[in-house]
């Protein structure tokens, strides 16, 4: 009888702990979710500076460049090894995305800048291709070159980059650039809209050139 | 003997559970591994069967990122679109709210038109009388105030009961 009671009584007090817990785990758990509720009911649109930081880890850097072919606007294949013995800026981007029609101009000044230096851009563009049906496939590639007409490139653009976006670290931010030196080498990444003067300090890296 | 010691294993055992922070509530930073756009509710309507019938589909975009509205102010930004795949429940028509003009400061000039936050898209359906479960889509492309995203299309499901 006095051991019922003894185990009755723990049987109460493990239940009144219990309760109490549960009580200010749930208490917490609500003041989180209402915090969480007023920063996305603030949540504003803060546009980027030419001074803001960019991202700029990436694993690849100090790595080989991995190598790929891919075809141009115009169907030429390209490959990167083609390209030892310059320092060559990859540079992700696609048509719609709003960051790298701003960084285009930048790109094509620079390229102009330094490819006497033995400077080379390639554009690869993320744009999605049909390529099961060519209808859709041949529209696709000339939405492609139409973009790149409306941004005045002139340096080559490459498509299908998502088939080489895992090498390059599983790209999915635009616009991505590796910089690889003339031995075919990343020295530097930028991911995300940088600066004109961040970009070219990357290209002065690549030529070796960089502080 | 036994009973109580099991109690009191219980007990270190869910007061442990129990003080353990929640994870599920942790704000992530916005990537592309998590969809920008989430599909708040309703998560079931009733309305007329056979007749056009409006109704507010609400989204949350994730904080600091934004999408093109769907109208944006260049073709070859791609639009905040909805789409019905299914043959019951029919889309009549959509109407989208207005996007809001966001600039980045190193170009004001060049105006984008985009939602933020939260937004509501009025969906004009009619339905086949009968319990359905739709499967619409959200298509949609976003970005951060220095890069954007792939576009992504994410479910958008509820249930009809059309009388």
């Amino acid at each position: 009888m006095k051991r019922n009671i003894v185990v009755l009584a723990i049987v109460v007090a493990v239940l009144v702990v219990l309760s109490a817990a549960g009580w200010a785990n749930w208490q917490n758990r609500k003041a989180q979710a209402a915090h969480i509720l007023a920063q996305q009911n603030d949540a504003v649109l803060v546009p980027a500076s030419a001074s803001a930081p960019a991202h700029f880890s990436s694993p690849l850097v100090g790595k080989p460049a991995p190598n790929f072919t891919l075809s141009d606007i115009s169907g030429k294949k390209v490959s990167l090894a083609s390209y030892r013995g310059k320092a060559v800026q990859l540079n992700f981007w696609a048509t719609w995305c709003a960051p790298c029609k701003i960084e285009t101009p930048w790109l094509i000044e620079l390229e102009k800048q330094y490819a006497p230096k033995g400077f080379e851009i390639l554009a690869v563009s993320f744009d999605d291709l049909d390529k099961d049906d060519p209808k859709l496939l041949a529209k696709d590639k000339a939405e492609i070159v139409h973009g790149a007409q409306l941004l005045h490139i002139g340096y080559p653009v490459l498509i299908d980059g998502d088939s080489i976006g895992k090498a390059y670290g599983d790209v999915d931010v635009f616009p991505t650039s590796f910089f690889i030196d003339r031995k075919g080498n990343i020295v530097a990444a930028s991911m995300g809209l940088t600066s004109k003067d961040e970009l070219e300090g990357n290209i002065q890296k690549a030529l070796g050139e960089g502080k | 003997m036994r009973l109580p010691a099991i109690l009191v294993l219980a007990f270190a055992t869910t007061l442990s559970l129990a003080q353990t922070p929640s994870t599920s509530l942790v704000p992530k930073s916005p990537s592309t591994k998590a969809p920008a756009v989430t599909y708040l509710f309703p998560e079931q309507v009733t309305i007329a069967a056979g007749k056009p019938t409006g109704v507010d589909l609400h989204f949350r975009i994730a904080p600091g990122l934004h999408i093109n509205s769907h109208s944006p102010r260049e073709a070859e930004l791609i639009p905040t679109t909805l789409k019905f795949d299914d043959s019951a429940v029919t889309l009549k028509g959509a109407t989208f709210p207005p996007g809001t003009d966001i600039a980045f400061a190193i170009d004001p000039s060049d105006k984008l038109s985009v939602y933020t936050g939260d937004f509501i898209i009025r969906a004009e359906m009619v339905a086949t009388p009968g319990e359905h479960l739709v499967q619409a889509t959200l298509h949609y492309q976003a970005c951060d105030n220095s890069a954007c995203m792939p576009p992504h299309t994410i479910p958008v499901v509820f249930d009809v009961i059309a009388r």
